[in-house]
């Protein structure tokens, strides 16, 4: 943070001087004039350490090297992500108060959850869906299950006794185990934890049966051993997990569950300043060494546009809301 | 590889200049933080951490973990002293502590939680050296069913743990469980007890509680008291500090006790320094020959529980660098700097990244001496502290308090928590009831409806599966025996009156 502070000084009004008067230099349709003028806060709504700390101080970066503001990040953790989401949604329209959304705050809690002070819909104007990460199904190397065609022929002969653990209600990994009970006419046992290591505690215990988990962490496991991934629940093989079928080839057609990750602004920021902040992401997400951090990480670069962003955060609402409603989790 | 040449191989990497730098900064700010009352490791690493994205992995790793065992250090100076816990995990030692300090026996008192300190530290070393992917394995073994017999020992063991009425001490207990069912329930994600304070969802932080009901409770206690109640502070002499031969054995087994018990909690994820100290504290008194010298400044009484979060805390790195499964929470954030340098802990890092692992562990030794080096000679330093008038020692404190738990989420209303909190805590010790017990519920008791709930849901009701698990039935063993060493002797007297009877 400080080096991002320091390296402003530096540069910082050489390029802000270039910047306001030649434009930025990237392509950009409607810069806003005069955006930005005072750094701006990323909030993370979870403690640091995690994979959207990592995210948010990685695009914070290249959003201050290239708007030529600093860029601060700061963690406000608790509930899943929702309390960080609801001071961003109280916060200014103003683009200087962004959000590091994901799957859970800002989409999932709308399907799942009434009792939220705020909407994690309407309260929101999406800069972009930043980056997308499958899971994979897993297993422990000791298991029987060998496929996800043999998951599902004892979950339909055995109801209520197949056991996957979560880090808790209205994760990507609870609904990733919802729309796969759904999807194949089955019920599974939701175990959930606090955090997703106690989880895989009691996976590599032998206490649970599976787990939808984050793929750069299991892979550790595969790798060593220990666990056996059955299916990704993206739409594709991921670079992580070679030879490993996606769970719609592997008996569910159209099973697809991903996580993501996207910067966001309260609702009612003028669209100059997402064109611009978006404009900031665009180019940040062309470097070698985002790219190269990102695989490393196991993401894919999504880089959508507001537009395509909001469209998709619709589908994603649709999709958990009939997940929810079919499982009977609505609070 | 070898321990032999694991050793060399850490030493190499913990004894470059640089890392030597940086576990020195880390074991500094630790020490730092551990005595400002109310910023705590968590806090400290989580404040620290964006910082070390620029440093090389193994160097940020050796800060933040010298961070995180230097607080532990820090943590008894201001209970002892001021009768205000450090962190969370020191609010047991103001228990004997203050009372030791009130005897005017603060610097041996401190001297004595440094060596029990280093002891309970070394005695975890020893262990995640020899024995981490050992003990690792074995702690895999722990099911929800087993947490729940492990913790349900520990709110036995502790539950005779206060002075005064014990109807009080029990209600309190209910008290503190109530309070921790606040927050979103694990099993269904709803919100209980937050009486629509969204805030509340995630409970309330156990920093707030803790600070709240021992330190804030303790400033309004002091507020009126007349500025001559300041201890006259003279030349501090090593003298003064060093335990006489009776001390060192009074000190002596609950230390190693107090290694041991901390040591095994440490080693189970999902516990903490925190539990390890009440864990020890309780063993402690229950097993003493003088339980009444108990809160009344026991030497003991501060032994174990220090001794049992040092080593907690170093234990905690076993399941970490050996599974990939942080022991508590702190660690987890480290586990989380590991991977933003490329590294991600699982069961192959000691052999895939063997520099980095041994030279935490060296890393570990030179910092707990440069600790024990560090800490020492500012005993002195600290004592002087009570020479300070109340009326400005006590705002700064204050506005500590405040810092460090408004630091850990960045959230105004934890501050009013502290302080409301604070409130209760003066009313309380108005009126006769203990701050102990409430924290004892608060903390063990979302673990222990958790872990029963997960161990009902997995036997799919089964209560059996608390004794069907050897590791459950041990523990469930322990308990009653617990209880029953609480009523025997009683029972015993009330038989032995009676046999004269029987044999008339």
């Amino acid at each position: 943070m400080t080096r991002i502070i320091k390296r402003q000084f530096l540069k910082g009004l050489g390029a802000l001087a270039l910047a306001m008067t030649a434009g930025l230099s990237a392509p950009l349709a409607q810069a806003a004039e005069g955006f930005p003028d005072k750094p701006i806060t990323i909030v993370v709504p979870f403690p640091p350490g995690g994979s959207t700390d990592l995210l948010a101080r990685k695009i914070g970066e290249s959003l201050a090297a290239s708007l030529g503001q600093p860029v601060v990040v700061e963690n406000r953790g608790g509930a899943g992500g929702t309390v960080g989401a609801n001071y961003v949604a109280k916060s200014d329209p103003d683009g200087y108060t962004l959000l590091m959304g994901v799957t859970g705050s800002n989409a999932i809690s709308a399907a799942l959850r009434d009792d939220l002070p705020y909407n994690p819909v309407t309260d929101f104007a999406p800069v972009s869906i930043v980056i997308s990460s499958p899971l994979a199904l897993v297993v422990n190397a000791d298991s029987a299950f060998q496929s996800v065609g043999d998951v599902i022929t004892y979950a339909k002969e055995n109801p209520d006794t197949f056991t996957h653990g979560t880090p808790g209600v209205g994760t990507s990994m609870h609904m990733a185990g919802e729309l796969f009970a759904l999807d194949s006419g089955t019920t599974l046992v939701h175990v959930p934890y606090k955090g997703s290591a106690a989880a895989l505690q009691d996976l590599l215990g032998g206490r649970i049966d599976a787990m939808f988990g984050d793929i750069l962490v299991t892979s550790e496991y595969i790798e060593a051993g220990r666990l056996r991934a059955l299916g990704v629940t993206g739409t594709q093989e991921h670079y992580l997990l070679k030879g490993v079928p996606t769970i719609a080839e592997a008996g569910l057609p159209g099973y697809a569950a991903v996580s993501w990750q996207g910067l966001f602004a309260p609702a009612g920021t003028p669209d100059d300043v997402l064109a611009t902040l978006y404009g900031a992401i665009e180019a940040a997400l062309q470097t070698e060494d985002l790219q190269a951090l990102f695989r490393e990480r196991g993401f894919l670069v999504e880089g959508m546009d507001p537009a395509t962003s909001k469209a998709f955060i619709a589908d994603e609402v649709a999709k958990w809301t009939k997940v929810v409603d079919a499982a009977g989790l609505k609070q | 590889m070898d321990i032999l040449h694991g050793i060399e191989l850490g030493l190499h990497t913990a004894l470059t200049w640089h890392a030597l730098l940086y576990c020195l900064i880390g074991v500094s700010v630790g020490t730092f933080v551990g005595v400002l009352p109310g910023i705590g490791a968590l806090a400290a690493i989580s404040l620290a951490l964006p910082l070390t994205y620029y440093l090389d992995p193994t160097d940020a790793l050796i800060m933040l973990a010298g961070i995180f065992y230097g607080a532990q250090y820090g943590g008894s100076t201001a209970s002892i002293l001021l009768n205000l816990p450090g962190t969370a995990t020191a609010a047991i030692t103001c228990l004997d502590g203050y009372p030791l300090a009130q005897q005017g026996k603060a610097p041996l008192a401190i001297f004595v939680t440094a060596i029990n300190s280093f002891v309970g530290s070394t005695f975890a070393i020893i262990l995640v050296m020899g024995f981490a992917p050992l003990i690792a394995e074995f702690a895999l073994k722990f099911g929800a069913a087993d947490y729940f017999a492990v913790i349900l020992l520990g709110l036995v063991a502790a539950s005779t743990m206060t002075l005064g009425s014990p109807f009080k001490a029990l209600g309190m207990v209910v008290f503190g469980l109530a309070l921790g069912m606040v927050g979103t329930d694990v099993n269904t994600g709803q919100f209980r007890f937050t009486f629509g304070v969204f805030e509340l969802a995630d409970g309330f932080s156990i920093v707030a509680l803790a600070m709240g009901l021992f330190g804030v409770a303790e400033i309004i206690a002091n507020i009126g008291q007349p500025a001559g109640v300041m201890q006259a502070v003279g030349k501090i002499r090593f003298r003064d500090m060093l335990p006489t031969r009776k001390e060192w054995k009074v000190i002596t087994w609950p230390t190693l006790r107090g290694s041991a018990i901390g040591s095994f909690v440490g080693a189970l994820p999902g516990t903490g320094p925190g539990i390890a100290s009440l864990m020890a504290y309780a063993v402690e008194k229950r097993i003493s020959k003088h339980p009444e010298t108990f809160g009344k400044g026991a030497l003991e009484g501060i032994s174990a529980p220090e001794a049992a979060n040092n080593a907690s805390v170093q234990a905690a790195f076993i399941p970490t660098l050996s599974l990939g499964i942080p022991g508590d929470a702190v660690v987890a954030v480290l586990m989380g700097a590991m991977i933003l340098h490329g590294i991600t802990p699982g069961p192959n890092l000691i052999n895939e990244q063997p520099q980095m692992f041994w030279g935490l562990i060296m890393s570990f030794w030179v910092g707990n001496l440069l600790l024990l080096v560090l800490n020492i000679p500012l005993i002195g330093m600290w004592v002087k502290l009570l020479s300070v008038p109340y009326r400005m020692l006590y705002p700064c404190v204050l506005i500590f308090i405040c810092l460090g738990v408004y630091s850990a989420n960045n959230n105004v209303f934890d501050i009013f928590v502290v302080l409301g909190f604070g409130i209760l805590g003066y009313l309380m010790r108005r009126t006769g009831f203990p701050a102990t017990p409430v924290l004892l519920g608060f903390i063990l008791g979302p673990l222990l409806e958790e872990n029963f709930r997960r161990a009902m849901l997995l036997s799919k009701g089964d209560l059996m599966v608390f004794f069907e698990s050897p590791i459950s039935a041990v523990f469930m063993g322990l308990s009653l025996l617990f209880i029953a060493s609480v009523f025997l002797p009683g029972l015993r007297a009330r038989l032995s009156r009676r046999a004269p009877k029987a044999s008339e």
